[in-house]
């Protein structure tokens, strides 16, 4: 019951918000808004999918710019906490596509593993079981690697993340579950 | 003891929700940081190229010279379509004169040439008829007679050989029997 009131509210809350983003007199007030509720679950959410903090910054702005150019043509039939996550996918992938046309270096990198370049990056101190999770998870598919990181650490729900990834609710379920079976498994071993 | 410990990590692990703020749970459970003051910084970042956008986007079209502006545009661009089919048209016109000339300039010699035939000389005209009988007619005939006694030799000399083939043939049978 609790939960229901505090999700019609977070709800309301939002709706309220995209009518300010989408009245050009309240735009830039309400575009400060957005950023203070959302720029740190879309950082989080494209920093593992870039990698590293460089990448990520980069990323999170063109995000934004892109979120400020469209939110006219936001039309509601998401949340708007999923559209904008869908909108943050979408600028990693071509990122990471850029980048893997620029230099041909960089995708032998990522080709032999994502944790060389992690490892490699200023803003990772990870200990042991840190790097142990991270091995793990490197192992995953890409499939399960997406779905355990939006699920566990961006605390999206399934439907959120079926949106955005386009897969049925019940294959996530069965793919986090899973996921979470092996870390449970392996990272004590 | 120590096992006990483990297994109480284990039952715990990935059970906690964040503490505080998603960077933090990151921080704990993946080891990736952040700048100091990064969300801040990049916030005011991100405003400013934002503004730049919203500048880019408020800056009025440049007013075009008058002769540019759509309302011309379409007026200009419709004469040019109109000049255009009375281009073509006045050329499909010249065309279909040209035909009535040259039909007209046919029927003029035509006419000429009958006139001229009129004119000329009997004795000329019974030369060439008998130059045109003596080639179509008589050439022609000599032709087609020399054609056809060549066709009856052939068939002859062919029919002779088959029909010598066959007697030695029964000959030759009949001396074996």
């Amino acid at each position: 019951m609790g939960q229901r009131i505090k999700l019609t509210n977070s709800l309301s809350k939002e709706a309220a918000l995209v009518k300010k983003l989408q009245n050009p007199a309240l735009k830039d007030r309400a575009f400060s808004e957005l950023l203070d509720v959302y720029q740190e679950r879309l950082y989080w959410h494209i920093r593992k999918l870039v990698i590293t903090h460089e990448n990520a910054d980069d990323v999170l702005q063109n995000t934004f710019i892109r979120v400020y150019k469209n939110i006219q043509k936001f039309e509601g039939k998401s949340s708007l906490h999923t559209w904008m996550y869908r909108i943050a996918y979408n600028e990693s992938i071509r990122f990471l596509e850029k980048i893997n046309k620029m230099s041909y270096d960089y995708i032998d990198v990522i080709a032999e593993s994502h944790l060389e370049v992690l490892f490699e990056d200023a803003y990772f101190d990870g200990e042991e079981i840190q790097i142990k999770l991270h091995k793990i998870i490197d192992g995953f598919t890409e499939k399960q690697k997406r779905v355990f990181q939006m699920k566990y650490f961006d605390e999206l729900s399934f439907r959120q993340i079926s949106e955005v990834l386009e897969v049925s609710e019940s294959t996530l379920k069965s793919t986090y579950y899973t996921t979470v079976k092996i870390i449970k498994e392996k990272i004590f071993l | 003891m120590k096992n006990t410990s483990e297994n109480n990590n284990k039952e715990n692990f990935l059970k906690e929700g964040f503490e505080g703020s998603i960077s933090k749970h990151h921080k704990k459970y993946l080891g990736t940081g952040i700048p100091e003051g990064y969300f801040a910084e990049s916030k005011i970042s991100i405003l400013a190229k934002i503004k730049e956008v919203s500048l880019l986007n408020e800056q009025p079209k440049r007013q075009l010279v008058f002769w540019m502006q759509p309302q011309f545009k379409y007026m200009v661009a419709a004469s040019l379509v109109f000049v255009l089919g009375i281009t073509i048209w006045m050329q499909n016109l010249d065309i279909s004169n040209a035909t009535n000339e040259i039909t007209f300039d046919q029927v003029a010699f035509t006419n000429d040439i009958l006139l001229e035939s009129l004119l000329v000389e009997e004795s000329e005209i019974e030369a060439f008829t008998n130059a045109t009988l003596f080639n179509e007619v008589v050439v022609k005939a000599e032709l087609s007679e020399q054609k056809l006694d060549n066709l009856i030799l052939n068939s002859l000399i062919i029919e002779d050989s088959l029909f010598d083939d066959y007697i030695d043939d029964k000959f030759i049978e009949t001396i074996i029997l």
